[in-house]
């Protein structure tokens, strides 16, 4: 009744959820030959889109070898880690459409809603540019290679806390 | 069989980042402000637990690694930093 019960809790403590994530990785790689990752998984989608929209564009090396359109293993864990997180929230009761939530964000930046989603697209368009420059975001370049002890994984994370911390520096003025 | 078990690795990813809070912005940029260090609790007790779980089992010859991503300084520290500005900005 005690693990059922702690499943329902909002936020769990980051070292346990952290020590399963760990596990998760490792079967991954045990029972199905395949790394945790997100932005490839985005980058396939984003090459069918365009190679049905605009072929010719899309018909450089990188959309060719790198990053090959279609359904890839990534696509099937973007569409997994999508339903895993609606099951965590609903198994928290957190679960609702909401548009602008977050009490930080409103304290910083004020109340509009069209203030975060636009900052929200901007942020996400730098984020999914940066991780095809480095070949991976947190889940599969930090995370993924930093299991496997791919010197990579750990250059990425120096580098996304360096301009990390200076960005929030810079939002926060004073208030840091 | 293969496409099922990817499948519930990926749902499972999802629900442990839902429930350890990584998707909410307050933890996201209370990290680079070294208020709230979930993030890194987070990142480096994964990393601890998946890397000697996985050098025991390519110890015991069970597992053959699947491609290491490739090291290019310059561009993995170009794209981190490019990263790190979008992660501060949307928090996610």
């Amino acid at each position: 009744m005690k693990i059922i019960s702690y499943f329902k809790k909002e936020q769990w403590s980051p070292y346990v959820a952290g020590a399963g994530l760990g596990l998760v990785g490792i079967l991954g790689v045990f029972l199905a030959d395949t790394l945790l990752g997100a932005s490839g998984a985005f980058e396939n989608i984003a090459g069918s889109i365009g190679q049905a929209i605009a072929p010719a564009a899309f018909d450089n090396m990188y959309f060719n070898f790198v990053m090959p359109p279609g359904l890839s293993n990534g696509v099937v864990l973007l569409i997994g880690t999508f339903f895993g997180g609606t099951l965590g929230a609903l198994s928290a009761g957190t679960f609702k459409f909401r548009t602008n939530d977050n009490e930080q964000w409103n304290k910083v930046m004020g109340k509009k809603t069209w203030k975060r989603w636009l900052l929200l697209f901007i942020g996400a368009v730098i984020v999914e540019y940066g991780a095809g420059i480095a070949g991976g975001c947190t889940s599969g370049l930090a995370i993924s290679g930093g299991m496997l002890l791919a010197p990579a994984a750990f250059v990425f994370i120096a580098g996304m806390f360096m301009s990390g911390i200076v960005v929030a520096r810079i939002i926060y003025g004073n208030k840091y | 069989m293969t496409i099922v078990i990817i499948l519930l690795v990926g749902v499972a990813f999802g629900f442990l980042l839902n429930k350890s809070g990584m998707t909410k912005y307050n933890v996201i940029v209370n990290a680079f402000r070294f208020t709230d260090m979930s993030v890194l609790k987070f990142m480096l007790t994964a990393l601890m637990v998946a890397m000697s779980g996985l050098y025991l089992l390519k110890m015991l010859g069970l597992v053959v690694f699947p491609g290491i991503p490739a090291t290019y300084l310059a561009g993995n520290l170009i794209g981190g930093l490019i990263f790190g500005m979008g992660m501060a900005l949307a928090g996610f």
